[in-house]
């Protein structure tokens, strides 16, 4: 380890391009995964048994395939298809779908965490089923799932590496610092900085989870 | 419902007991075989100074020789058998029959393959690796073997006819780590590189269209010719590629006596054989001869840029 910094300072300007590569495939991934995952819940709990069933093949095909076999299909396999996504889309596809599979499976169970007992005393109240879920539930449930989704948010970082690391082969900070690995040969060093560049993404993400959770937290 | 149950456990200790017995088998295998080796060779091996690698090799009557498992034709697995082959695996074979012993081939990509020497992972290198002075400050070389050339791979009817149409908006795709790393950086300086871990990699990638054009060593290039005759290598080459075989660092009595065991492939025209049958009989050209190229020259080929 004793060429520590002269192997960040000569190669900071890559390391950085590779943390803002990694950024901002976390950071589309994020959107994706919020936004198909808050859907495909919404799908799991409402009260129609198709939507059910369409939820629930979702989640059962994102979950049970391997992130790196679903980059895979994503990038090489559209393309053999002829559908060409780009390399950013085609990561951020892949990492943000599979991460929407756990984000949903979240969401559904902080919504069933709530007691079964408070939907029919708020439908039993005069409230719709609408005003229940928006008014009485999704408040409750939306605290109960804050920790879960810090995880995952902080596992979809991680994983960002599988995904930019595979065919598709972007070049995020992991690759960056094979680049370096490859021409200085310092290994050590030059995965210490890629190691250090998560941690700059993933202790903020920490920081900001674990503020949410005392904000909203019920005080007793 | 309760005898299913009592089935069902009998059933999973004998597939158990199944498995354990077969590497049992494994085991007790590869201790037999490499006796045997040991044993018939003995007179005709070559004798090792004591203290050497070669005699830690001979003591253990193997050798493991990392090459490429997807680079036709000079190291790749056999689709049919499953066995690795290729000219690489020839030459490994080549030099564990010369020390007598069993050769193991294991798979080097071209990132790994120097830490798998300086960790221990592999005792030799070849794996389509070209000799380069950076290089050499982390591992030792054998005399060059193979001299290839740096080509470069487009799809038929493709604009790319050269290094030079290789600009702005071009993406070329090559091995991290690799020689072309830089070699692209220097000649085609406005060009995007797609670096992947493995060739096949790249070859899938010009495939489906994702990248303009693959460089690399025109061997490779034309093992990926004769899998998809739609693609075409164009252009002069762009550089002369010596490969060597590599051991790990400050081992010159291993580098001398791979160094010897090349040469005496060249005299006993076991070089000329391996190049007909994995190159010579695809491209009909005749060779550019490694016993042309000395050590030397190799490092005046790949001066070094970052250990220096």
């Amino acid at each position: 380890m004793d060429r520590i910094l002269p192997i960040i300072t000569n190669n900071l300007d890559i390391y950085l391009s590779g943390l803002l590569v990694t950024l901002q495939l976390v950071g589309i991934s994020f959107v994706v995964a919020m936004v198909v995952g808050t859907l495909v819940a919404s799908f799991r709990i409402a009260p129609a048994k198709l939507l059910n069933w369409i939820g629930g093949f979702y989640v059962e095909t994102f979950r049970n395939i391997p992130l790196l076999v679903l980059s895979i299909i994503f990038s090489a396999g559209l393309l053999r298809a002829g559908v060409s996504l780009g390399k950013m889309s085609a990561a951020s596809a892949a990492l943000g779908l599979y991460t929407a599979a756990y984000i949903a499976e979240a969401i559904r169970s902080g919504v069933s965490a709530v007691g079964k007992g408070q939907i029919e005393a708020s439908l039993s109240l005069g409230f719709t089923y609408r005003q229940t879920m928006r008014q009485v539930i999704l408040p409750q449930a939306f605290r109960t799932v804050i920790p879960p989704i810090g995880n995952l948010i902080i596992a979809m970082i991680k994983n960002s590496a599988i995904v930019a690391g595979s065919i598709i082969a972007l070049d995020d900070i992991l690759k960056v610092a094979r680049i370096v690995n490859s021409r200085t040969f310092a290994t050590n060093e030059a995965f210490f900085w890629a190691g250090v560049g998560y941690l700059l993404l993933t202790i903020p993400a920490t920081i900001i989870v674990r503020r949410l959770e005392t904000r909203f937290a019920i005080k007793r | 419902m309760r005898g299913n149950k009592r089935l069902w456990i009998i059933a999973l200790m004998m597939v158990l007991a199944l498995v354990a017995a077969a590497c049992g088998d494994d085991d007790g295998e590869d201790g037999d075989t490499g006796d045997a080796t040991g044993g018939e060779t003995e007179e005709e091996a070559y004798e090792a100074p004591a203290g050497t690698p070669m005699a830690d090799w001979q003591e253990e009557g193997s050798i493991t020789i990392g090459v490429k498992f997807d680079v036709p034709p000079f190291g790749f697995e056999n689709p049919q058998s499953g066995e690795v082959e290729g000219f690489d695996v020839d030459m490994g074979n080549y030099i564990a029959d010369k020390l007598g012993v069993e050769a193991e081939f294991i798979e080097a990509i071209s990132d790994n393959r120097i830490p798998f020497l300086a960790d221990g992972t592999a005792d030799l290198i070849l794996s389509t690796m070209t000799i380069t002075t950076d290089r050499d400050a982390e591992i030792d070389f054998s005399r060059p073997y193979y001299v290839a050339q740096g080509r470069i791979l487009v799809p038929e009817g493709s604009d790319i006819q050269g290094i030079d149409d290789l600009g702005q908006g071009t993406t070329v795709c090559t091995a991290l780590g690799s020689t072309y790393e830089g070699t692209l950086g220097e000649q085609a300086p406005d060009a995007k590189l797609d670096l992947v871990d493995a060739y096949s990699e790249c070859f899938e990638k010009i495939q489906n269209g994702s990248v303009d054009a693959v460089s690399t060593d025109d061997v490779i290039l034309t093992g990926m010719v004769i899998q998809d005759d739609s693609l075409q290598i164009v252009g002069e080459p762009l550089t002369t590629e010596p490969y060597g075989v590599g051991v790990a660092n400050d081992e010159t009595e291993a580098a001398d006596f791979l160094s010897e065991t090349v040469e005496e492939s060249f005299d006993d025209g076991t070089w000329d054989g391996f190049y007909e049958e994995w190159v010579g009989q695809y491209t009909g050209e005749d060779p550019q001869h490694p016993s042309e190229l000395t050590l030397e020259d190799a490092y005046e080929l790949f001066p070094c840029v970052e250990t220096c």
